[in-house]
């Protein structure tokens, strides 16, 4: 059995965690809340986008009369064989689960698509870390040609997997202008025919007990508006409890901030019951509002998952502080127990040296 | 004279925040083909925005005053007492950093030169050298 210095040293070493857990989860907390107000900050601008170019897309053919052609190359539909696959993890751990039920779920995508060729863009430092251990990087020659311009050209791939580029420490101070280079990056791939479709994984978050893991099919655009989710995982009931529970410790609001005013407001943008003058052409209007709306719809994404991603380390942080209070209360137990186990030793030892008088 | 029946709400929203939501005389808008001026009573209008300065006469410290906001890229749709702004990024004048509008507007050149026969690439690079130029002409008349 342990002797009392010994649980007392446990105890204030137990203490000291607790310490550093009940901070991180304030911390966790104090992000979450200037997460949400970002995602929230964002809408008016996602919502306007989207609303404009539904107008648009009602009041213009999206096939050119005149040409037969696409207006648009992002409207195409072609068989799905290479497919892109953005993950959006944490760039940290000592989330709980948030980081490996990401990959499991994209681990799970590109097991059910073995048949398509995958590229891989990496959001984030724990998904990065997890693809590069687990597939091989696109590999890249350089190529002159008369005119002495250099090209970049795609090697012969190695495996149906691929990663084709990472961003971590994207997430940790979301900038717009390095999303929408991410957007248009994909974009010009579509374009370009490099891929036939684009996913991304990320954890959805409405509030700290509405939240999910989906897998959104980001291009080809089918109709403007509608996320297009192929795949979701509901946290489990006793999950959402775990979380709520969090949250109210550190209070956090648990329902979703009513934002249904501000969205009609902002869906009235370019959707008035008026003849507009467009002062460019449909299509170049199409061209400058496609990029912005694929780019907020990622940036939409990362900003979900961030708050999602402090959520889950506040509800994981708060876990550890109430275990550790069980502990400390165990181990006090035990030493008040060790501790009284030696008086009444010491006492027997003296009562007994009395008798023996 | 606007007064106060006839005034526009003016609108500049970008994808990180709302920055400037109040009513006012008249807004000068940086559309792609030039700049345009958009008063009380304009027909529907949707276009595309380039870089530039979006003016606002008459924002929320009186009728007078002009409030400069520095734009690149972005749509807007004026209605007759509405116009809103989508703008990729906005800055306030005193918050464009001289140095980076700078640093941008010698990347713009050198990818300028070296865009070649891309086409892409030629488009991309005066994309970057009109935000920059356009960033340091508000910079300059602020100071």
């Amino acid at each position: 059995m342990a002797n009392v210095l010994d649980l007392r040293r446990r105890i204030r070493s137990v203490k000291n965690m607790r310490q550093i857990t009940k901070a991180m989860k304030m911390v966790s907390a104090a992000k979450l809340r200037r997460a949400q107000e970002r995602a929230l900050a964002a809408r008016p601008y996602a919502k306007m986008i989207t609303s404009v170019l539904e107008s648009l897309t009602r009041r213009v053919d999206i096939i050119d009369p005149e040409t037969g052609n696409l207006r648009h190359p992002l409207f195409a539909t072609r068989p799905e064989k290479k497919v892109l696959l953005i993950i959006i993890s944490g760039d940290k751990g000592f989330a709980g689960a948030f980081n490996s039920n990401i990959l499991k779920t994209a681990f799970q995508f590109i097991a059910g698509n073995t048949d398509k060729q995958i590229d891989v863009e990496a959001v984030g430092r724990k998904g990065r870390d997890m693809m590069r251990r687990r597939h091989p990087a696109a590999g890249y020659t350089e190529q002159t040609d008369e005119q002495g311009n250099i090209r970049q050209v795609r090697n012969d791939r190695q495996s149906y997997v691929e990663v084709t580029g990472d961003h971590p420490g994207m997430l940790g101070k979301l900038e717009v202008s390095r999303v929408f280079e991410l957007a248009q990056s994909v974009i010009s791939r579509y374009c370009h025919e490099e891929i036939d479709a684009a996913y991304i994984v990320y954890n959805e978050f409405k509030s700290v007990i509405s939240q999910r893991l989906v897998v959104e099919r980001l291009l080809p655009i089918m109709k403007i508006g509608v996320p297009q989710i192929t795949g979701a995982v509901e946290p489990t009931e006793a999950e959402k409890e775990r979380a709520a529970e969090a949250a109210l410790s550190a209070g956090i609001t648990l329902e979703p901030i009513d934002t249904a005013a501000a969205d009609d407001e902002a869906r009235k943008f370019g959707t008035s019951q008026v003849d507009y003058i467009y002062e460019q052409p449909a299509e170049e209007l199409l061209n400058g509002l496609l990029p912005q709306y694929v780019s907020s719809m990622l940036y939409h994404a990362m900003t979900e998952s961030v708050a999602a991603e402090h959520a889950a380390r506040m509800t994981a942080m708060d876990s550890a502080s109430n275990n550790a209070s069980d502990m400390i209360d165990a181990y006090t137990l035990e030493m008040n127990r060790v501790r009284q186990a030696a008086i009444t030793k010491e006492i027997i030892e003296i009562v007994s040296g009395a008798a023996a008088v | 004279m606007a007064d106060e029946s006839n005034q526009l709400r003016v609108r500049l929203v970008t994808p990180e925040r709302t920055l400037f939501e109040h009513v006012a005389g008249a807004v000068e808008l940086p559309a792609k083909n030039g700049y345009m001026e958009v008063l009380y009573g304009h027909a529907p209008l949707l276009a595309e925005l380039g870089a530039g300065d979006v003016i606002v006469h008459g924002g929320p410290d009186g009728p007078d005053t002009v409030t400069h906001y520095n734009v690149s890229w972005g749509f807007t749709e004026v209605l007759p007492d509405r116009v809103t702004i989508l703008a990729s990024d906005a800055l306030r004048p005193e918050e464009i950093d001289v140095p980076r509008a700078e640093q941008q507007l010698d990347r713009g050149l050198e990818e300028w030169k070296q865009a070649g026969e891309s086409e892409d690439a030629y488009t991309e690079a005066l994309r970057v050298i009109a935000e920059a130029e356009a960033k340091l002409a508000t910079a300059a008349e602020k100071h």
